[in-house]
C-alpha cells in the first residue's frame, strides 16, 4: 500500500482532533437538567432498571417529571460520591450514604442547599421523626432529606436447632452467651462426632472505622460502654476512654482464646457472613434483625421442609451485673441532597423539593418500597401478597424495586415498606412478631449516641489517619498480638494524634447544639 | 509503507568520523516534516494526557474543596507535605514501601532472568513452547481472582498451602493471611507467581538474539555448558537486564495497588500500608484530596530520583544506561 502525504495529513489531523476531543469531551449526564427532567445519582445493588420500564414509567407519573438517574452499583457508591463532588456534574439530587468527609466540606462550603426550614412547607418532606433528621444534620442544619432505618435493628442469631439439640435457651445474659457459644464449640450441636462447629462467626468489618455498627460496638455498648460517645463526668469521652470498653474485650477475648470465635475472625469477608451459619460450622451472629429474613432465604435452600426450625433470634444481652444497655442505631441511613451547582434559584429548588414531595405520598413510597400493585402484588389484610412471580416482566418490577427504585425511599424502605411483607411460613410469621417485640422492649434501654448530629472539622481532616488506630488496635487485642497494655497505649496514641482535639471539638459543638 | 517519507540517502548519511551530520532546525524541520506530523498524534497525546493534567497537582498546595474550584480554594503552600513528614503514618508508609520494594528487587526482579536461562537450556522444543504458554497464564487472571484463591488456598480448616505450612511449622491451625508477618511472603509468592512468566518473554526474546555462531566457537575452543553460558549467554543478555532494570526502579514505590489492598486486614495493616494504598484510602474515600495528592506527588517525584539514580549507576558500572 502506498500512502501519500496527503492522505497521512488527513489521517493526523483526524487523529490529533480525535484525542483533543476526547480530552475537552467528557460525559455530560450531570450537565443542566431540562426544566421538565429530574437528575439523581442513585445506589444499586442489582441490575439497573430500564428508563422505560414499568416502574420507571410509574414512579415519573407520580413526580411528574422525566427522571434521568444514574445508577451506581453500591460496592463503589462512595467512590463515585467523592469523585462526583470532584466533577463539575453533580446530578440535581443524589442520595449521600452518610456524613462522609468530601460531602461535609461540599455542604459547608455551599454545594448544597441547606434545608433546615424548608422541609416544614412541604407536607410529606416534613421530618417524621425530629431524632432522626436531628442525627442526619451536620452540626443542627440539615442538608438532605433523610432515609429513614429501624431506630433499633441489632439482635443476636442462634442455630436454633443446635440449642434445641443441647437443651439450651436463647441466652439472656452475656454469660448465657458464653455458654452457648461454648457448648455449640465443644459439645458437638450437629452431631457429626467431630469437633468442627464453633460458636460466635465474627466478619472483618468492611471500614476500619470505630464506630460503625459493628458487633464490637454492640457488645461494647452491653457491657455499659457509651455507644461512640457518652457522657462521663459531664464531658463526652469515646467509648475506649472507658473501663467498660475493656471488660466487653477482656469477655471476647477469653471467646477467641478458648476457640470460640472462627479463627478467620479478622479476614472472613463481610459479604460471606452468612456462610458459616448456614452451612452448619458457626452458630451466632450478632447483627441486624433483618437479617433473619436473608437467613430464611439460605437455609430454605438448603432444607425446604425444616428450615423453620433453624433459627432464633434474640435481643440485646445484658452483662452480668444484671443492667441491660441496648445498642440502637442511627435512625437514618443516608439522604437525598441537592445540588446547588445544577438547581440554581429558590424557585428552582422549590420544584424540585415539589417533586420529591409527590414522590414521598403514601403514593409513591408504595410504588418504591412495595412495586405496582395489582402488577406484582396484591393487599391482603393489609400484608403486601407477591404475584405473579413466574412472569417475567413481574420479575422485571421486583428487581426494579428491591434493587434499585426502594433506595430513593425516605419514609418506607427495606423491611419497612408502606405494606410489609406477608411471611412465606409460620417460623416467619413468629419471627416478625418477635423482631417488633424486641425492638420495643430494647428501646426502652437504648444507649444513644449524643454525637451524631456532630461533625468535628478535625475528624474530617484527620479521621482517615485517627480511625484505624484503635480498631485495628482491638482486633490486634483480640487475636492476641499485643496485650491490653498496648492497647491502651493505642488508645493513648489515638488521643495524641489528634483525638483530643476531636474530642474538645465534639464537646464544644455538642454545647453549642444544646446539650442532650 | 512510502518510500518518499525517507529523507534522500546521500544527504541523511553521516560524514565519516564526525558523528551525524548538524543540519540547522528549521531546514530538519522541513526536510523530515513528514516525520514530524507522524510524531504530531504522540506529542499531542502526551501534552494532553500526561501534561495537562499535572496542573491539577496544584491541589497538592491548597485546601481544595471541589465546589470552590482551583481558583477558590485556599492556597495553603506546603502544609500538606509538613502534615505528611511530621504525621504519625509517614515512616511506616515509607518502609513498609521501601521493603516490599527490595524484596521485588531481590526476589521478582531475577526470577524471570532465571526461568528464561533455564527455559533456554531445554532441547525439546515443544516441552519448551508449552511450559512458556503455561506460565504465561496466570499475568492474565486479575488481582481479585489471585487474592480470592490466596484466601482458598489459606482458609483455616480446608486450604490446602495452609495445612501444608502448617504441617511443616507445626502448631495450631493459623489465619496465616490474618498474620502480620505472612504478609510480605505471600504478597511476594503472589507476584511470582503472577508476573514470573510474562516477564521470561522479552529475556527469551534476547537469548533469541545471540548468535549461534559464538557457541559453535566457544565448544571449538574447548567452553563447556557453564562456560558458554557464562561468557556467552549472560553478556549477551546483560543490556537488556539493564534496561529491565532501570525500566524496574521508576515503578518500585508503585506497589502493586489491587493486590495490597485485597490481602490488607486490621492485623496486618501495620506492614501492609503503602504509599498506593494510603492515597487511595485518604483521598478517595475519606475524600482529602488535597493531601492525598500532596502524598502522590511525594511518591511521584522519589520515583523519578530512583529512575536518575539507577541510570547514573548503569552508566558508572560500565553499562549503558537509558538516557
Amino acid at each position: 500500500m502506498r500512502t501519500t502525504p496527503r492522505r497521512l495529513l488527513a489521517g493526523t489531523i483526524a487523529l490529533t482532533t480525535a484525542l483533543v476531543a476526547a480530552a475537552c469531551g467528557g460525559d455530560d449526564s450531570g450537565q443542566k437538567a431540562a426544566s421538565n427532567e429530574l437528575t439523581m445519582m442513585v445506589p444499586l445493588f442489582g441490575t439497573a432498571p430500564d428508563p422505560e420500564g414499568e416502574v420507571q414509567r410509574a414512579v415519573e407519573k407520580v413526580v411528574g417529571k422525566k427522571l434521568k438517574i444514574t445508577w451506581v452499583p453500591n460496592a463503589e457508591y462512595q467512590d463515585k460520591t467523592n469523585v462526583t463532588l470532584a466533577s463539575d456534574t453533580i446530578p440535581q439530587v443524589m442520595v449521600v450514604q452518610g456524613k462522609i468527609p468530601a460531602f461535609v466540606q461540599a455542604a459547608q462550603a455551599g454545594a448544597f442547599w441547606e434545608l433546615t426550614d424548608k422541609l416544614d412547607k412541604y407536607p410529606n418532606l416534613k421530618a417524621k421523626s425530629e431524632q432522626a433528621e436531628r442525627n442526619a444534620s451536620i452540626n443542627g442544619k440539615v442538608y438532605g432529606i433523610y432515609r429513614v432505618r429501624p431506630l433499633l435493628r441489632s439482635a443476636v442469631l442462634y442455630r436454633k436447632d443446635w440449642l434445641d439439640k443441647l437443651d439450651l435457651k436463647v441466652p439472656e445474659t452475656v454469660d448465657e452467651l458464653y455458654e452457648v457459644a461454648k457448648a455449640f464449640t465443644e459439645k458437638d450441636p450437629d452431631g457429626n462426632g467431630k469437633k468442627d462447629t464453633y460458636g460466635l462467626i465474627l466478619p472483618k468489618w468492611p471500614t476500619p472505622v470505630f464506630c460503625s455498627a459493628s458487633p464490637y460496638n454492640a457488645i461494647e455498648t452491653w457491657f455499659g460502654a457509651p455507644n461512640c460517645y457518652g457522657d462521663r463526668g459531664g464531658k463526652l469521652v469515646p467509648a475506649f476512654d472507658t473501663e467498660e470498653f475493656y471488660t466487653a474485650n477482656r469477655w471476647l477475648k477469653k471467646m477467641v482464646d478458648e476457640g470460640l470465635v472462627n479463627p478467620d475472625f479478622a479476614t472472613l469477608d463481610s459479604g460471606k457472613w452468612n456462610d458459616p451459619f448456614y452451612q452448619g460450622k458457626g452458630g451466632i451472629i450478632i447483627d441486624v434483625n433483618v437479617r433473619a429474613t436473608q437467613m430464611y432465604g439460605l437455609l430454605k435452600e438448603q432444607d425446604p421442609e425444616n428450615y423453620g426450625d433453624k433459627l432464633a433470634m434474640g435481643g440485646n444481652l445484658k452483662r452480668p451485673d444484671g443492667q441491660k444497655f441496648s445498642y440502637p442505631f442511627d435512625g437514618y441511613n443516608g439522604f437525598l441532597a441537592i445540588s446547588k451547582q445544577s438547581v440554581r434559584t429558590e424557585a428552582e429548588l422549590d420544584e424540585v423539593l415539589k417533586a420529591l414531595d409527590r414522590l414521598a405520598t403514601k403514593e409513591g413510597q408504595t410504588l418504591l418500597a412495595n412495586g405496582i400493585e395489582g402488577r406484582n402484588f396484591t393487599l391482603e389484610n393489609g400484608f403486601d401478597v407477591p404475584v405473579g412471580d413466574d412472569d417475567p416482566a413481574v420479575k422485571t418490577i421486583n428487581n426494579d424495586v428491591d434493587f434499585a427504585f426502594i433506595q430513593l425511599g425516605t419514609w418506607a424502605t427495606i423491611g419497612m415498606g408502606v405494606y410489609e411483607a406477608m411471611p412465606a411460613s409460620e417460623a416467619e410469621r413468629e419471627n416478625l412478631r418477635l423482631r417488633k417485640e424486641l425492638v420495643e422492649l430494647d428501646l426502652q434501654t437504648a444507649v444513644h449516641n449524643p454525637t451524631l448530629p456532630i461533625v468535628s472539622p478535625t475528624y474530617v481532616s484527620k479521621g482517615a489517619t485517627l480511625d484505624p488506630i484503635v480498631s485495628d488496635a482491638r482486633v490486634k487485642y483480640l487475636a492476641g498480638e499485643i496485650t491490653e497494655e498496648q492497647l491502651r497505649a493505642e488508645v493513648r496514641r489515638w488521643h495524641e494524634s489528634g483525638g483530643d482535639q476531636v474530642i474538645a471539638e465534639i464537646n464544644d459543638l455538642h454545647a453549642k447544639l444544646g446539650g442532650s | 509503507m512510502a518510500t518518499d517519507l525517507a529523507p534522500p540517502p546521500a544527504q541523511a548519511a553521516p560524514k565519516p568520523g564526525r558523528g551525524p551530520a548538524r543540519v540547522p532546525v528549521r531546514a530538519a524541520l522541513l526536510r523530515y516534516r513528514w516525520l514530524y506530523l507522524m510524531l504530531l498524534p504522540g506529542l499531542v497525546y502526551f501534552a494532553v494526557f500526561k501534561y495537562l493534567p499535572m496542573y491539577g497537582l496544584t491541589i497538592a498546595f491548597q485546601d481544595f474543596v471541589p465546589f470552590l474550584g482551583y481558583s477558590g480554594s485556599e492556597w495553603v503552600g506546603f502544609k500538606h507535605f509538613e502534615d505528611l513528614f511530621t504525621g504519625p503514618d509517614f515512616g511506616r508508609l515509607l518502609s513498609n514501601t521501601l521493603i516490599l520494594a527490595l524484596l521485588t528487587i531481590v526476589f521478582v526482579f531475577p526470577a524471570p532472568i532465571i526461568v528464561a536461562l533455564l527455559l533456554n537450556e531445554l532441547r525439546i522444543n515443544v516441552l519448551k513452547r508449552s511450559i512458556q504458554s503455561l506460565i504465561y497464564i496466570p499475568h492474565f487472571l486479575s488481582w481479585t481472582i489471585v487474592a480470592s484463591l490466596t484466601y482458598l488456598l489459606f482458609a483455616v480448616d480446608f486450604g490446602v498451602v495452609a495445612n501444608f505450612i502448617q504441617g511443616v511449622l507445626g502448631g495450631p491451625p493459623t489465619d496465616y493471611v490474618a498474620q502480620a508477618e505472612w504478609f510480605r511472603p505471600i504478597i511476594v509468592m503472589q507476584t511470582l507467581w503472577k508476573a514470573t512468566g510474562w516477564g521470561t518473554i522479552i529475556y527469551l526474546a534476547a537469548l533469541a538474539g545471540v548468535d549461534p555462531n559464538l557457541y559453535e566457537a566457544a565448544r571449538m575452543d574447548g567452553a563447556g555448558r557453564a562456560r558458554q553460558f557464562w561468557h556467552i549467554t549472560l553478556p549477551a543478555i546483560r543490556p537488556t537486564i539493564v534496561v529491565m532494570a532501570i525500566l524496574t526502579s521508576g515503578n518500585l514505590l508503585d506497589a502493586s495497588f489491587e493486590q495490597i489492598w485485597l490481602m490488607t486486614n486490621s492485623l496486618n495493616r501495620s506492614v501492609a500500608d503503602v504509599f498506593d494504598t494510603y492515597v487511595y484510602y485518604v483521598g478517595i474515600t475519606q475524600g482529602a484530596f488535597s493531601y492525598s495528592t500532596a502524598v502522590g506527588l511525594f511518591k511521584g517525584l522519589a520515583g523519578v530520583v530512583l529512575i536518575f539514580g539507577s541510570n547514573w549507576l548503569a552508566k558508572r558500572l560500565g553499562q549503558r544506561g537509558l538516557f
